[in-house]
């Protein structure tokens, strides 16, 4: 070892000063912000209220222009910055919002609203019949988001006068008022001050980049500031309708927060660590089953679950060998374990009990479920044209990249299919190559694990995507390509009465049932962390299932401040 | 050839390789399986609404009349419209840009200082207890990748030990300085808010170490080499035998040739910590380029992925005439043959 000489100390001294320059910046840093004030004060000030705040994470990025957002974070802040003609209520059935009333036609061709008057916006002009039609043009304009769900039915708006809409069918849709809620009205005034250059000859770009950051709604918040890429900031708006009509189911809750905090971050240990500290009073819904466990153990924090609409399904290429033989497709449904997936793959999730969601509305419950069974799968297998090459044979099943738990679904599925003797062979595919992969018929492999979610909280919303217009789609990998089937889902959606239209989706679904394009493996929970001091709203609203997991009426939206109070500690 | 026209030299080089680069990142960002315009509008948008989004972005042209498009494009200072924010790009980087660009600097002048400081005393001392400690330290400082700093930053100085905050560039319920550089530090104290300032520089604290852990110790280990040979130059041993003190020797005559390596790398590593970020600022959920650049590859943001990543190659062209210069400063030997010509 070499001595250190005396002359050659300096360096150390400097390092040695730079550590306690380091700590002292280190212990100013852990100092409370403000320096408690010695001087006497004359009249003691009574201490300013501290905002309520309800901050939450979320998948970013959130569009909040809601012409352009349909994802998950962009359909949560939608109804709390603007408001619907209609909406669902928490007794899950439709109820008015922006209109008072409405009449349909006898065709069902036309629907008319009458709005409620003195419904201010956020910038204090009252909303007509003028910006529902505006609002309308511009979301079928524009074709984007949900506009999808208009598009083909809605043909023209009308402002009969200035408190009455009316829209003209370009065909028959029996669900328009379920689909309505996702329609929101926007101020046009706000619109065209702030509209910039763009596609849309005199309206410009129809205001699309100003909206992106800001907001021209009606809604019980508003838009303090958007922070891309990091957080969306809304204030509660004091002078909302709800309060000043004093409308019943539209008024703030006690405790409603005065600001909201959409964070945009799903990082598992970020997200922890935030619960752990109070920084955050609900976690995003794609936090892993052991982040969430562990979240648990923080004193005041619990754990929630919904059970959501959603299915995760293995889609079966009908039109691709060995696949496209009926009882080779029955012989892997009755082989697959569904008691595992559901148990220790997918905790807090349930069986699916036929071919739709169970909670939805039309859903046939007489259809007998697929569970595992290797007698029956054999018997299936023995019928199928493919039963003597069965070692030639090798079924290809991908799997989405971004969801590592679909990797387990995998190994299971390939494990069951040994027990048939059928060989499987595991892809991993990126989302974006799994879209593209989809798209093309012959490219499209034997089995794709996909989630599905519904497009309206209704059996028919579920159906329409074996519709051979969603077949090149991520949608359907099933291929049906049957016009029989396309008929009756046109037909189902387009019968007004909701009976017989019910009554036809319970056909449409023993049709699918029979064909078995399908292995429904699990009807989602959306699983979250809250603290104990929020009075969560489908906890609220919903009725408890079993344990953790709680139902929650269909359609229900998240309306922060009207449903949701914070009793902060 | 004197230095200006080593400038304009390298200058022009770095346009050639900058070309290259558009060629490279362009081409695969067009190349990646799935359709931007279906992605931005989702699976169940109608085909015209997608057809006119291709048609806006001349996804419908071949490539190289998209490149021309693009090339014609970025001459006017427009890098194209992004899917994500449906804003330019280029008001987008402007926006981003800052909160990366402050989050290097903090760890370039963390990195700088003490690299140099570790690297001069374990090379100095070299052998000693001190060395081996920097040693063992930098060796686990160069193996572990700046996100898993990252992620053990924020579980023992957030989750455990709760020192330091984890989230964003200021707490929640602070508000923004006025926008004057982008540069929250700087800002806040243009506005006067100390208060601003202190939180911002509280929040910089792990994101800016995790991002300079790994950098950081490469370098002490490169400047120790250094000064381990250079100590036993000849022009040394004379100082010594002169009886030059041992202080001026280390600072006068060791230091400025040993930092000629360290400067090369730093000057890369600086440029590298931009794209590095990517990660870190995802954990962090900081607000700046990289964050953007790794939303824009996961949303198959052609325009962006181009911007962020052409951004990421201009401060690389930038740095490596920066560093050469330096190191020419550094080094009478290329001064001279500089300017001798």
């Amino acid at each position: 070892m070499k001595k250190i000489s005396t002359s050659n100390k300096t360096l150390i001294y400097v390092g040695i000063i730079a550590v306690i320059v380091i700590a002292a910046g280190a212990y100013w840093l852990m100092q409370p912000a403000e320096e408690p004030d010695t001087t006497p004060e004359p009249e003691p000030e009574p201490e300013p209220t501290e905002p309520i705040a309800y901050r939450s994470t979320w998948a970013w990025p959130n569009r909040i222009d809601p012409a352009v957002g349909s994802d998950g974070s962009s359909t949560a802040t939608h109804p709390n910055l603007y408001n619907s003609l209609v909406r669902i209520t928490p007794e899950g059935v439709v109820g008015p919002e922006l209109a008072e009333s409405w009449t349909v036609s006898e065709d069902g061709m036309t629907y008319t609203f009458t709005l409620r008057e003195g419904v201010m916006s956020h910038a204090g002009n009252e909303i007509t019949a003028e910006d529902v039609v505006f609002s309308m043009d511009r979301l079928l304009t524009m074709g984007e988001g949900l506009a999808y769900l208009f598009l083909p039915y809605i043909g023209e708006t009308t402002a009969v006068d200035t408190y009455t809409v009316q829209f003209d069918l370009l065909k028959s849709f029996g669900p328009i008022l379920t689909v309505m809620p996702n329609f929101y009205v926007l101020d046009k005034a706000v619109v065209m001050e702030n509209i910039a250059e763009g596609e849309y000859d005199d309206l410009g770009d129809y205001g699309k980049e100003w909206l992106m950051t800001h907001d021209a709604g009606t809604g019980p918040y508003m838009v303090r500031e958007f922070l891309l890429e990091e957080k969306l900031i809304m204030d509660k708006f004091e002078d909302y309708w709800g309060e000043t009509l004093a409308v019943e189911g539209f008024m703030f809750v006690e405790n409603a927060p005065d600001v909201m905090e959409m964070i945009g971050t799903t990082e598992p240990i970020t997200v922890r660590t935030m619960m752990s500290r109070g920084e955050l009073e609900r976690t995003d819904s794609w936090q892993p089953i052991e982040s969430l466990e562990e979240m648990v153990q923080t004193e005041g924090v619990e754990m929630i679950g919904e059970v959501g609409t959603s299915l995760l399904n293995l889609m079966i290429h009908t039109n691709k060998a060995p696949t496209d033989d009926i009882h080779f497709r029955k012989a892997m449904a009755y082989a697959f374990d569904y008691e595992t997936a559901v148990t220790d793959i997918f905790p807090h999730t349930t069986m699916v009990k036929g071919v739709v969601n169970e909670v939805l509305p039309g859903y046939n419950p007489d259809l007998e479920p697929f569970r595992k069974n290797l007698t029956r799968a054999m018997e299936e297998l023995e019928q199928s044209a493919y039963y003597d090459q069965l070692e030639e044979i090798e079924i290809e099943i991908h799997w989405c990249a971004e969801v590592p738990a679909e990797e387990r679904i995998s190994l299971l599925f390939m494990d069951n299919m040994a027990d048939l003797g059928v060989s499987v062979k595991i892809v991993k595919e990126p989302w974006l190559s799994m879209i593209e992969t989809m798209a093309d018929q012959d490219l499209s492999p034997n089995v794709v694990i996909v989630y599905n979610s519904v497009h309206f909280p209704e059996a028919g919303g579920d159906l329409m995507r074996y519709h051979s217009e969603s077949a090149p789609t991520w949608e359907q990998n099933e291929w049906l390509l049957d016009e029989t089937l396309d008929e009756m889902i046109e037909d189902a959606l387009g019968t007004v009465d909701q009976a017989e239209r019910f009554q036809k989706y319970g056909e449409i679904q023993q049709y699918i049932y029979d064909v078995c394009p399908t292995i429904y493996v699990l009807q989602t929970t959306t699983l979250r962390c809250i603290q104990d001091y929020v009075d969560y709203p489908y906890v609220v609203y919903g009725e408890q299932v079993s344990g953790i997991v709680y139902k929650v009426p269909l359609g229900f939206r998240t309306y922060y401040g009207l449903y949701t109070g914070v009793n902060q500690p | 050839m004197n230095i200006k026209k080593y400038v304009a030299y390298r200058l022009l080089s770095s346009f050639f390789v900058l070309f290259g680069l558009s060629l490279l990142i362009f081409s695969l960002s067009r190349l990646v399986p799935g359709d931007p315009a279906r992605l931005a509008l989702g699976p169940m948008a109608p085909q015209w609404a997608v057809d006119k989004l291709r048609a806006q972005l001349h996804l419908d042209e071949p490539i190289y009349i998209q490149y021309i498009y693009w090339v014609t494009n970025v001459f006017r200072g427009n890098l194209g419209q992004s899917l994500v924010t449906r804003r330019g790009v280029f008001s987008d980087i402007v926006e981003f840009f800052p909160a990366t660009f402050e989050l290097v600097i903090f760890s370039v002048i963390l990195s700088t200082s003490l690299a140099i400081l570790l690297g001069v005393t374990s090379g100095k001392y070299a052998n000693s207890l001190w060395d081996n400690i920097v040693r063992i330290t930098s060796y686990v400082g160069i193996a572990i990748p700046s996100f898993v700093w990252a992620i053990m930053s924020v579980f023992i100085f957030g989750y455990l030990l709760r020192w330091f905050p984890t989230l964003g560039r200021l707490s929640s319920g602070a508000l923004m300085p006025p926008k004057v550089t982008g540069l929250l530090l700087i800002d806040s104290l243009i506005a006067g808010k100390l208060d601003v300032f202190r939180d911002a520089f509280y929040h910089m604290i792990l994101p800016g170490t995790s991002l300079v852990i790994s950098r950081l110790a490469q370098e002490a280990r490169i400047t120790r080499a250094s000064v381990v040979e250079n100590l036993h130059k000849d022009y040394i041993m004379a100082a010594r035998s002169f009886g030059i003190p041992e202080r001026t020797i280390t600072l006068k005559y060791l230091l400025k040739p040993s930092l000629i390596p360290t400067v090369a790398v730093m000057g890369m590593d600086i440029a590298g910590s931009m794209g590095g970020s990517f990660i870190v600022e995802t954990i962090f959920n900081w607000p700046g380029l990289g964050r953007y650049g790794m939303s824009a590859m996961l949303s198959n943001d052609i325009n962006a992925i181009v911007g962020v990543v052409m951004l990421i190659g201009v401060f690389f062209a930038f740095m490596n005439i920066l560093v050469d210069l330096i190191t020419a400063y550094l080094d009478p030997r290329i001064m001279m043959k500089l300017r001798s010509g």
